[in-house]
């Protein structure tokens, strides 16, 4: 095989795994919101098709909701959709709109195999494996939202900086600005990577720089948002993101809630959640890349990949970034830290035989933790923190913000009367929706908007809305819950039913 | 291969073999529901009035589902914690999971002792202490509770601008304790809230409750001998502050 057939294959397997595991996963909050801005989407879409005048003149009102996130992956979420389930009818609503998040993901195991392969052929293997081969990672390769999509553009710009021509590299930025403001911070890395480069090397990249002025057409013609008043909506899109809320996030037993934040945590946080093998070893590819800059012994290759890693961590160095949301923000830096990493391995291991164990070695962990924590993906945690009830115990956060709910449904459909109303917390109502439509939720279950209005409620365990518990005491009559999901003994989701419903207790 | 060269491949190994290990034993290190079951039974057989049950660690909270003969309590500090009207503390606890760090010394420090030999059902570990409480007599009477700093308490919501007034039995020592309920105890830029306790009209002491500002200072304090008087007395709590936004909770008792 060839090795971009290689790439290929491992490409389609990745997103051929996510979309066979997808079904249990649970729409996290933001999941809830993209689905709807889709729907939105999909109806300018179909306008499109039958009088696309109006719908050039129409944007606004189609492509408003969400205006702080670009439109590419919202536009195939949308087109997806469409195609697959509304006018094919072969696949259920979630898959469709997630569907692009596993060609993405595809696409991030495609280009992460090419950077492996540049080293040797196992490099080129196992580079995908070590990022997805963790649960925090796998589970954000399964929703429809932008940070799997980022990450592959990350490592796409990449590629395509040290490979493609000037127009591939301007297309391939542009695609990462359509999708996410992270996109934002490319430009500079490509810059000082260039500057850093040898003569003519340097003046080759220098030379193709100028391409990614192209990229806001990308943008532009993607994001139809910015058909009208362009500056307004792009004035709003940057105000939104250096504006950004801090949500309450828990660590070492302190809730933050704003900035300063530990200068650590992001590296922290990588280190207890992944298995405690992938972070070893990759936090020795970034040893290595570290040492092999300070001798200035990196090739053009190496040099992008360290550049690119630090770049996505960097920002949630400064100590003001928001930090919420887990790992998902900066996994660019555990994917281009990979390929290194899978050279490492291939390198204390060269023979097949000792290569085959080490690989089993570094992996296995982190499959285990997928075999044992999917669909929960937002709760696990690596050796290192003592899994889940060892984060516990230290006091971090254990999950984010309500896909695990996916663990009681079957549970309320069994036992909510007709009618009855459930507060699910924070599912928030466009998630609810989708549960519903999904046919994970009985469609006569109604939405409560709390403890009090509620007959069952569905309390996801969050250290800032502990006061909801007692508040559902108080409302219920009763502080014995009626099931719940515990991972290795955590609670995760609560549920409580007003004494005398079916099921309490 | 040499050693030299071996080592990073042996450490690997040894790496992803412990972790597997770790990985492949911890629910073994778990209670079962047949565990959580037989130490519910065995708290319903030993049951009294003035018992509860302390969760260790405190996040072990699916014992909620089991244990039904007594109050759970999770507290997060049981040195510091008033555990009100608590005579036996049942500590049932994990001791098997990762970083698991008894809470015998604490209970030791605020003058507590074993009163019975651990029990073990499987994972769960299961102890009777004696607090060694001294007498004590409810001021407010809540059957709500409601969260202040994370842990659950029997308090009273008053509003602010507003006075409780109770009628209860003076004991030698008034305690009173309050803060903000849920997250709006942390709320910037907002003035502190001040409790003035009368007993029978007169001033005995008073609590400022500022903003909070580090997780687990936010239950507030306020230990006063009571002066002599009526052995049932009227005490009123004034609470004010020019912010009256915020829930605010408010419990005490007198011992002695």
């Amino acid at each position: 095989m060839s090795d971009k057939g290689l790439a290929r294959t491992l490409g389609f397997a990745t997103a051929a795994v996510l979309a066979l595991t997808q079904a249990p996963v649970g729409f996290v909050r933001d999941e809830g919101y993209y689905f709807t801005a889709a729907q939105s989407v999909e109806a300018w879409l179909r306008m499109l098709l039958h009088s696309p005048l109006q719908a050039i003149a129409q944007t606004e009102r189609y492509w408003s909701y969400n205006f702080e996130h670009p439109g590419l992956a919202k536009l195939l979420f949308a087109a997806s959709h469409l195609v697959f389930t509304t006018w094919l009818g072969v696949l259920p609503d979630a898959l469709a709109w997630r569907l692009p998040a596993f060609a993405f993901a595809g696409l991030l195991s495609y280009w992460l195999c090419l950077l492996g392969l540049s080293r040797s052929r196992a490099a080129g293997v196992l580079a995908p494996l070590l990022f997805w081969c963790a649960e925090r990672t796998f589970f954000h390769g399964h929703l429809a939202c932008f940070d799997i999509p980022i990450c592959a553009l990350w490592a796409g710009v990449g590629v395509a900086w040290l490979r493609a021509s000037g127009p591939g590299l301007a297309f391939t930025y542009g695609a990462a600005l359509a999708v996410k403001h992270n996109a934002w911070f490319l430009p500079p890395v490509l810059l000082v990577h260039a500057l850093l480069l040898p003569g003519d090397q340097r003046k080759a990249m220098l030379r193709k720089l100028p391409w990614l002025l192209l990229s806001p057409l990308v943008l532009f013609l993607a994001w139809p948002l910015l058909w009208h008043d362009p500056l307004r909506h792009l004035r709003d899109w940057v105000a939104f993101h250096t504006h950004h809320v801090h949500y309450a996030w828990w660590y070492f037993g302190q809730v933050l809630r704003g900035p300063p934040f530990p200068v650590w945590y992001p590296v922290v946080l990588d280190a207890l959640v992944l298995p405690l093998t992938n972070a070893l070893v990759l936090a020795a590819a970034g040893i290595s890349l570290l040492w092999a800059f300070a001798r200035r012994r990196l090739d053009p290759q190496r040099l992008l990949e360290l550049g690119l890693a630090g770049a996505a961590l960097l920002p949630f160095l400064l100590t003001t970034t928001p930090i919420f949301g887990g790992i998902k923000h900066w996994l660019g830096f555990l994917a281009l830290l990979a390929p290194e990493g899978a050279s490492l391995l291939a390198r204390i291991a060269p023979e097949p035989r000792r290569l085959a164990a080490v690989a089993a070695a570094t992996l296995l962990p982190g499959l285990w933790q997928i075999l044992h924590v999917h669909p929960y993906g937002t709760s696990a945690y690596g050796e290192l923190a003592g899994g889940i009830p060892g984060a516990a115990t230290l006091g971090m956060q254990r999950q984010y913000w309500s896909n695990n709910v996916t663990g009681v449904l079957p549970w309320l459909n069994a036992h909510c009367p007709p009618g009855a109303r459930v507060y699910f917390h924070e599912v928030n109502v466009e998630s609810y929706r989708t549960y519903v439509r999904m046919g994970m939720l009985r469609p006569d279950i109604r939405y409560a908007p709390s403890p009090l209005q509620s007959d069952y409620a569905a309390l996801q365990w969050h250290r800032e809305f502990r006061d909801r518990e007692p508040e559902t005491w108080n409302a219920y009559g009763t502080r014995r819950p009626a099931t719940g999901l515990y991972l290795d003994e955590v609670p995760q989701v609560v549920v409580y039913a007003r004494p005398g419903l079916p099921g309490a207790p | 291969m040499g050693l030299p060269r071996a080592a990073p491949f042996i450490a690997l190994i040894a790496v992803g073999a412990g972790s597997l290990l770790f990985d492949l034993t911890l629910p073994s290190r778990l209670p079962s529901d047949a565990d959580w079951a037989e130490a519910a039974g065995a708290l319903r057989g030993a049951a009294q009035p003035g018992d509860a049950v302390q969760l260790w660690p405190v996040w072990a909270e699916r014992a909620r589902l089991f244990v039904d003969s007594m109050p759970v309590l999770a507290e997060e500090d049981p040195r510091q914690a008033d555990y009100p009207g608590v005579l036996r503390l049942w500590v049932l606890s994990l001791p098997r999971t990762p970083f698991f760090a008894p809470p015998d010394a604490a209970l030791q420090a605020r003058g507590a002792t074993p009163s019975g030999a651990e029990q073990r059902f499987g994972a769960l570990a299961l102890r009777a202490w004696d607090l060694h409480a001294p007498p004590a007599d409810p001021i407010t009477r809540s059957l709500e509770e409601h969260e202040v700093d994370y842990v659950p308490r029997r308090c009273v919501v008053v509003p602010i601008g507003g006075r409780l007034a109770e009628r209860a039995p003076a004991r030698a020592t008034l305690h009173v304790r309050a803060g903000v309920v849920g997250e709006r105890a942390y709320d910037a830029d907002r003035p502190e809230i001040l409790v003035q306790i009368f007993a029978d009209g007169v001033p005995v002491g008073s609590l400022a409750v500022p903003r909070t500002v580090r997780d687990g200072t936010g239950w507030h304090r306020l230990d006063v001998p009571l002066p002599a008087g009526a052995a049932e007395r009227e005490f009123v709590f004034a609470v004010s502050s020019p912010d009256r936004a915020r829930s605010f909770c408010l419990q005490a008792w007198t011992s002695g």
